[in-house]
């Protein structure tokens, strides 16, 4: 009994998870670390770069992600589901729904040569659908498991029995149409939850303009955009004309502190706003950014130099105002609208690009996992917690850390998951 | 379990030895896009197997074939077909406000215009035109700046592969390397088509399925069609005589009651329909399709005064881009004197729809019996 039990779930597996797996696999304790997307790396991976030392993301998250693949305590579990829980601290079964990926894994080199003949087109959920992607496929460029995945609902044999074309391709004969979904029963000592955030979708503040004019962005596309393995390569420039984009509005709190939506502080907006203006005048000095803010707030190590420096040596402005709207002209360049500070009159900015830094909120279907793991959720849907046990859930035996507990940087997500991996351990320990 | 998938050995017997292909390029276009090369366009356009060992048997150009039904419902629900002329918004007469373009238009210059406006706006990267190169010869062209779109404005009543074309532009546009998809470079480009029922009813039928070239297709806008017609010298000669004229001397062919053929020095003869069906393409004949009832916009002659194009506007998408191009001043509608007035000639317009399509969807009906009952409709094209 005591062996089937010195294990734990890690549900998610972006940087929390994956830094709590890590810990976990390295104090010897086995980790099934469960992921719903084909690969490891959540949003992280999507970042082009990290605040406050400009670190390229996918390059310190790389590592990490081979690591997970390698350590031999970490079993991986992607493209997969926890659908049921029971049981309690120190002895929980989960019942886990693994879903086809129609490839083998053990077969399959990631060539791409399936991918380049597949002749289906659909948007590219991880490059923020800038682009389109085939319907067979690897999640990212250096997702792990490093395999192609067959997306169930946009392929044309499984939708409509016809094609087969990846398969023909394929020397490996990875290709696997016969893969059936299955359910597996894990036994863990404790549960580690991680599964991060979705963004606020910013059409729910209609007058910013958000889908209606081109060049109004949100922050995870800009990330993509300006993100050397993008869909443009790297060059920041605006959807509408692809023009370089030089003078750039950033617009903070959009849904975040904000009556109407989520009256919470995101906390990392401030600092990635920051972060994409210095990177837009890396690629260009001649780029002039604008950040339009409630609050400035840089309350993190090493936080409030860095705003320093983007002012000084990045040609930032930052303006204390809350945007009001969003209007365009002729060339749809987006105009800000503004009151000014001193003066208390309304000012208009047009610019080439306003990226809106969206609000992060629990995944959008948080409340059927808290559900499924028995646990109650704060009242903005993220997990419960309490001030002096700020990694326990209410459930003892389930611990959380990352964004999916409250707005979190990555910094400080790495360290939740480490404490986080700590309880866990003490849990399966005893 | 497993069904037999339908290839292109199908479409060969079912559509193309029956005489019914309508020459669109659909199935070649798909087969080049994904750089396949099991077929091309062959003698007399149509298509055929450059190399049959090639071909993977996938089915996917029979199933976009505009004359096999397999998706047709699915198309019928995605667009909220409604009978008889399908679904649509609005119904306009309009014209451009560009005069260049009035100049050298069919009817109204709506078609240009539209275009125009999606181009300026670089709402599009480029649209496929057809262009005149010869007398009764058009070629398809990708249209990238306002100046090659003026200069293919026009239209004369030959089919030109269209979605040929596409497969070639799509090919050499995107250098398909061995290298991982994902790591394409560049936003998305979209692109406008034109082009006849059958042209947009492959399109369609495509982006059901999600697959290449079509997915770089954002604007579609249909001509109304009753046929295209397609001559060699023999069949020239006969109408000529039949005629009574030279077919060097034409200058604008059009149709919207009757075939209007507009000659040099002003002058222009009515022919009606009938005279002309030897020299339509057989595959026509089959097409139950006149208003184009699965574009973003359907326009045509019939039922406005001269200088006027029908409008019929049909899909979100294609409801603003008429909106736009009328809000920015690229067209303009047709004044009537009173809403009374407008209520009676949109009813006309209507009706006038209503009525050739019913006519050749009895057409095909018809002919597509003479089929199943055996009878050879002769594929002299």
């Amino acid at each position: 009994m005591e062996e089937k039990t010195r294990a734990v779930l890690v549900i998610g597996g972006g940087i929390a998870g994956i830094q709590a797996a890590l810990d976990l696999g390295d104090m010897g304790i086995k980790v099934h670390l469960v992921e719903r997307k084909p690969a490891i790396g959540g949003r992280m991976a999507q970042l082009d770069k990290t605040f406050p030392t400009n670190d390229c993301s996918i390059c310190i998250l790389a590592p990490k992600l081979a690591d997970c693949f390698r350590q031999p305590n970490i079993t991986l579990h992607t493209l997969s589901e926890v659908k049921n829980v029971t049981g309690q601290m120190g002895d929980f079964s989960v019942k886990l729904r693994k879903y086809a990926r129609f490839v083998k894994e053990n077969e399959c080199t990631n060539c791409g040569e399936c991918a380049t003949k597949c002749p289906v087109k659909v948007p590219d959920e991880f490059d923020m659908e800038l682009r389109k992607r085939e319907a067979i496929y690897p999640y990212y460029l250096q997702g792990v498991p490093a395999v192609m995945t067959i997306d169930r609902e946009n392929c044309l044999y499984l939708t409509r029995g016809v094609c087969r074309i990846c398969e023909k391709f394929c020397t490996r004969k990875a290709i696997d149409f016969e893969q059936k979904d299955t359910d597996i029963t894990l036994h863990v000592g404790a549960v580690i939850v991680a599964t991060g955030f979705d963004p606020f979708d910013p059409s729910g503040i209609p007058q910013y303009g958000y889908k209606r004019y081109r060049n109004v962005i949100m922050s995870l596309e800009y990330e993509r955009l300006i993100c050397a393995s993008g869909p443009t390569g790297g060059h920041l420039t605006r959807p509408s004309d692809k023009k370089p984009a030089e003078t750039i509005a950033f617009i903070q709190c959009v849904g975040s502190r904000d009556i109407k939506n989520n009256r919470y502080c995101s906390s990392v907006c401030c600092m990635h706003a920051t972060k994409e203006a210095m990177l837009a005048y890396e690629h260009n000095p001649k780029v002039k950014s604008y950040i339009f803010y409630i609050d400035l707030r840089a309350a993190g190590k090493g936080f409030q130099k860095y705003v320093a420096r983007g002012e000084q040596e990045y040609n930032i402005s930052y303006i204390r105002s809350r945007a009001a709207k969003i209007t365009e002209d002729q060339k749809e360049n987006p105009i800000v609208w503004y009151e000014e500070p001193q003066s208390s009159k309304t000012k208009k900015m047009t610019v080439d690009l306003a990226v809106l830094a969206t609000s992060l909120m629990p995944r959008k279907d948080v409340e059927e996992l808290a559900k499924v793991l028995g646990v109650e959720l704060d009242e903005y849907n993220f997990f419960k917690t309490n001030p002096l046990s700020p990694l326990d859930t209410t459930r003892p035996g389930i611990f959380v850390c990352g964004c999916c507990r409250e707005p979190t940087d990555i910094p400080e997500s790495v360290a939740q998951a480490s404490g986080a991996s700590g309880r866990a351990a003490e849990t399966v320990m005893r | 379990m497993e069904e037999e998938i339908k290839t292109f050995k199908d479409l060969t017997r079912e559509v193309v030895e029956r005489g019914i292909c309508g020459k669109c390029g659909g199935c070649v276009s798909f087969c080049s896009a994904g750089e396949l090369n099991a077929l091309e366009m062959g003698k007399n356009e149509v298509p055929r197997y450059i190399n049959e060992e090639n071909c993977l048997k996938c089915g996917i150009c029979y199933l976009i074939c505009p004359q096999t039904d397999t998706l047709n419902v699915e198309l019928q629900e995605k667009f909220g077909w409604k009978p008889l002329i399908g679904d649509y918004q609005r119904i306009t007469s309009a014209q451009t406000t560009d005069k260049k373009i009035r100049e050298i238009c069919t009817d109204g210059g709506v078609v240009t215009s539209l275009l125009l406006y999606l181009l300026e706006r670089n709402l599009i990267n480029g649209a496929i035109v057809s262009k005149k190169i010869g007398r009764f010869a058009r070629k398809a062209i990708l249209a990238r700046t306002p100046e090659e779109l003026i200069e293919a404005a026009g239209s004369t009543f030959s089919g030109s592969l269209h979605l040929e074309e596409l497969g070639g532009k799509y090919t050499t546009y995107t250098p398909i390397l061995s290298t991982v998809k994902s790591l394409e470079k560049g936003y998305l480009h979209d692109i406008a088509v034109v082009g006849t029922p059958c042209q947009i009813n492959a399109i369609r039928k495509m982006q059901c399925l999600g697959v290449i070239p079509a997915h770089l297709i954002k604007y579609t806008i249909g001509l109304f069609c009753i046929e295209n017609f397609s001559f060699d010298d023999v069949a020239r000669e006969m109408l000529e005589k039949k005629l009574d004229i030279n077919l060097e001397k034409i200058v604008k062919l059009n149709i919207k009651d009757d075939f209007i053929i507009s000659l040099t020095k002003g002058v222009t003869i009515h022919v009606p329909l009938e005279e002309v069906h030897e020299v339509a393409r057989p595959a026509c004949f089959t097409c139950k399709d006149f208003s184009n009832e699965y574009a973003d916009i359907s326009v045509g002659g019939l039922g406005s005064p001269d200088g006027y194009t029908t409008t019929l506007i049909r899909t979100k998408v294609g409801t603003s881009v008429y909106d736009g191009a009328l809000r920015n001043g690229y067209i303009q509608e047709r004044t009537f004197e009173n809403a009374e007035e407008r209520k009676i000639e949109k009813t006309k317009m209507l009706a006038k729809i209503v009525s050739f399509t019913r006519r050749k969807k009895m057409r095909a009906e018809e002919r597509l019996s003479e089929l199943a009952g055996g009878k050879d409709i002769g594929g002299k094209n």
